[in-house]
C-alpha cells in the first residue's frame, strides 16, 4: 500500500479508465453526454483510477482495460522496447498498470481473462527498457541523452535522474571548489545589485 | 545524513565520504619533534626527524599544510601496483580486484595538498583514473545480469565506498521496481517467473564496511 | 470531473523546476474545498431523499445510493489530494531552516501562506530551543569542515553593524572579501550573500 501523501500514487490514480455502469446513479455530474445528472446502466463513461477502482470493488461498474495496455502497444514494445514513447502514452505506465493488474486478479474471474497476463507483461517491458536506461544513466551527457530521454516514463524517469545527479555530485567533488553553497530552493540567479 | 545534498539522492555526500576516508591512516616523515599527540581517536607519534610514523589522514594533512612533515604515498599507490590492479581489472569481467575501501577519496586528498610527495603523479593520477573507469563500466555490465536472473538482489566484492556511493540511487530505485514488478500479486503464474527474489539473504556473508 | 481541481493542486508539487518551492496557490485550494463542501451538500440532499422515501439508509442500494457513494468518495479523493499538498510542502518546510536558516529571504516567505509563515518559525523556534538545551548548534558544518576559518566574498548587500561570535563587529561592503569563522560564515552562505573562495 502506497504511502497516503504520495504524489506520484495520487496523480497516477487520476488516469482515466473506461468504465461501463451495471448500476443507475442518481445525482451526479461525471456521465458529460448525459443531459441530466444521472447515469443510466450500461451507460460508457470515462472516470479517473480512484472512482473507478472504488465502484469496481463494489460491482458498480465493469472495467475495461485502458488503452496503453492493449495489443497494440504490446506488440510495438515487443519490437523494440526501447524506442517506444510510454511517457506520452502514459507517464504512469507502470504504476498505473500495477494497480489495473492488482485489480484484475483480486477479482471475478470474467475479468481477470482480459488483464490476466498484464503484470507480466509489465515486467517484461520494465525489464526490457531498463538495460536502456542503465547504459545511458550514469554515462551519457544530459544532452545527448534527452531525446531518449523524452521517452521515458515516470519511473524510469527517477531512476535515471537518480543515476544522473549522483555522477554530477561525484564530478563536483572530484573537481573541487567551494564546499558550502548557497541553498538550492533560493533561485540560482542573483539579484541584479549593481 | 547529508547535509547540504538532497537527502533523497543517495545517503552520503561525496564531502561526508572523504571525511570517514580522512580516518584512515597513512605513514608520514615528520622533520620536527614533537611529544606524542593524546587524540580521542587514538594516540600518535611522539614525532621525530625523519623517523616514519603513522597518523590519520586528516592529521597528515594538517601537519603537511604547515610544513611539518612528508607523506609516504601508501604502497598500492605506486605505478607498478596500479598497473598490475588495471590490468587484473581489465582481464577479468566478474572479480573486481581488492583495493582500499577508500581509495577515491584518500588519492584525491593526497593529490590535492601533497602533490610533491607522490612520485609520477601524472601518471598515478591518471591509471587511478582509468583503474575506476574500468571498475564502473564492469558494476554496469553485471548490473544488466540482474534483470536476466530475476533476483531482488545482487552480490559484487570489493565495490569501493564511493563506488557504492555513486550508484546506490540508481540501484536502490531498480532494485525496488524489480521488487515490486515481481511481486506474485502481479504476476500470479509462478512457474513462468523463478522467484529467486523469496531466497533469504545469507547473514553469514555480510561485508563489514571497513577493513580495521 | 470530481477531483481534477484536486489533483492540479498535487501536480503543481511535481512540477516546476526541481528542489523550488511553488508559490502557496490559496485560489486553487479554496476551490477544491468549495467542491468538498459541495459534495457534502449532495450526500445530504439525497440522503434526506431516502428518508423522506421512508428508506432504509443502511441497507439500501438505489441509485440515491451509488450518487451519495460517488460524492463520499471524491470527498475522500479530495481531502487526501489537499492533505498530501499540505503534508508535502510542510516537509519542505521543515528542511528550510536547516538549509536556509531560521530567517527566510523574501523571495522564499512570498511563497507561503500565513499558516504555513507561522509553522515555519514555531517549527525554528522549537529547534533552538532544542538546540539551546543542548547547548550545540546542530544547524552549522552540515557539509564536513576542513578548516575552522575560511576566505569569503560578500555578495550582497548586507548591512553593517553585524556582530560576529567574537563579539567583534565587521563591514560587510558588497564585493568586499573577509578571513571568517566557517560557522558565522556559514549562514550567510546558504542565504546567497556570501561565496566561498577556495584555491
Amino acid at each position: 500500500m502506497a504511502n497516503y501523501y504520495d504524489l506520484d500514487d495520487i496523480i497516477a490514480e487520476e488516469e482515466r479508465v473506461s468504465v461501463v455502469f451495471r448500476k443507475a446513479v442518481n445525482g451526479v455530474g461525471i456521465d458529460a453526454s448525459a443531459e441530466t445528472d444521472c447515469v443510466e446502466i450500461d451507460s460508457k463513461v470515462e472516470l479517473p483510477f480512484w472512482l473507478a477502482h472504488e465502484l469496481y470493488l463494489r460491482k458498480v461498474v465493469k472495467l475495461k482495460v485502458p488503452t496503453c495496455f492493449n495489443q497494440k502497444t504490446r506488440l510495438e514494445l515487443g519490437a523494440d522496447a526501447a524506442c517506444v514513447d510510454l511517457r506520452s502514452r502514459c507517464p504512469y505506465f507502470y504504476e498505473f498498470g500495477c494497480k489495473i493488474a492488482r485489480l484484475f486478479n483480486s477479482c471475478e474471474p470474467e475479468t481477470r481473462v482480459e488483464g490476466r497476463d498484464l503484470g507480466s507483461f509489465l515486467l517484461s517491458a520494465f525489464e526490457n527498457r531498463y538495460k536502456e536506461v542503465l547504459a545511458k544513466a550514469h554515462s551519457a551527457a544530459f544532452a545527448a541523452a534527452s531525446k531518449c530521454f523524452t521517452l521515458l516514463t515516470k519511473e524510469e524517469t527517477t531512476m535515471y535522474e537518480a543515476a544522473q545527479s549522483s555522477m554530477a555530485a561525484f564530478k563536483k567533488w572530484r573537481m573541487g571548489g567551494p564546499r558550502f553553497q548557497k541553498a538550492s530552493i533560493l533561485g540560482r540567479k542573483r539579484k541584479p545589485t549593481d | 545524513m547529508a547535509g547540504q545534498s538532497d537527502p533523497h539522492v543517495s545517503l552520503f555526500s561525496a564531502e561526508e565520504l572523504e571525511f570517514m576516508a580522512e580516518d584512515e591512516l597513512v605513514e608520514i616523515v615528520p622533520n620536527m619533534r614533537m611529544e606524542p599527540l593524546n587524540l580521542l581517536c587514538g594516540d600518535y607519534g611522539p614525532f621525530f626527524p625523519q623517523m616514519v610514523t603513522q597518523v590519520p589522514v586528516w592529521l597528515a594533512i594538517a601537519l603537511k599544510k604547515r610544513g611539518k612533515c612528508s607523506i609516504r604515498p601508501p604502497e598500492w599507490m605506486s605505478v607498478e601496483s596500479l598497473t598490475r590492479i588495471l590490468e587484473s581489472e581489465r582481464e577479468s569481467q566478474d572479480v573486481f580486484q581488492v583495493l582500499p575501501f577508500h581509495y577515491v577519496e584518500i588519492s584525491k586528498l593526497l593529490f590535492d595538498h601533497a602533490p610533491g610527495d607522490i612520485p609520477d603523479i601524472y601518471m598515478v593520477r591518471s591509471l587511478i583514473e582509468d583503474i575506476r573507469d574500468v571498475r564502473f563500466h564492469k558494476f554496469e555490465t553485471s548490473l544488466e545480469s540482474f534483470e536476466a536472473a530475476r533476483s531482488s538482489a545482487v552480490r559484487i566484492n570489493n565495490l569501493s565506498a564511493m563506488e557504492v556511493n555513486i550508484a546506490r540511487p540508481f540501484v536502490s530505485r531498480a532494485l525496488q521496481a524489480f521488487y515490486k514488478h515481481t511481486s506474485p500479486d502481479l504476476v500470479p503464474n509462478a512457474e513462468t517467473v523463478p522467484n529467486r527474489w523469496q531466497q533469504p539473504a545469507d547473514p553469514g556473508q555480510k561485508r563489514t564496511l571497513r577493513k580495521r | 470531473m470530481y477531483g481534477r481541481k484536486a489533483c492540479q493542486l498535487v501536480k503543481e508539487l511535481t512540477t516546476g523546476e526541481k528542489g523550488q518551492l511553488m508559490p502557496f496557490n490559496s485560489d486553487l485550494f479554496d476551490q477544491v474545498i468549495a467542491e468538498c463542501g459541495q459534495h457534502y451538500f449532495e450526500i445530504q440532499s439525497l440522503t434526506r431523499k431516502m428518508e423522506e422515501e421512508g428508506l432504509d439508509i443502511e441497507t439500501t442500494k438505489n441509485e440515491d445510493h451509488y450518487g451519495s457513494l460517488i460524492h463520499h468518495l471524491s470527498l475522500v479523493r479530495n481531502k487526501r489530494c489537499l492533505m498530501a499538498y499540505l503534508y508535502n510542502r510542510a516537509e519542505i518546510l521543515r528542511n528550510l531552516t536547516w538549509k536556509v536558516g531560521p530567517v527566510l529571504p523574501q523571495e522564499i516567505q512570498e511563497k507561503l501562506s500565513h499558516l504555513e509563515e507561522d509553522y515555519f518559525k514555531k517549527h525554528s523556534a522549537s529547534l533552538k530551543s532544542y538546540m539551546s538545551k543542548l547547548d550545540l548548534d546542530l544547524a552549522v558544518d552540515m557539509v564536513p569542515p576542513k578548516d575552522p576559518y575560511i576566505q569569503v566574498r560578500v555578495l550582497d548587500d548586507i548591512g553593517d553593524g553585524i556582530v560576529l561570535s567574537d563579539d567583534k563587529t565587521a563591514n560587510f561592503a558588497p564585493h568586499s572579501m573577509h578571513f571568517l569563522k566557517r560557522t558565522d560564515a556559514e549562514q550567510f552562505i546558504s542565504r546567497g550573500l556570501m561565496e566561498e573562495l577556495t584555491g
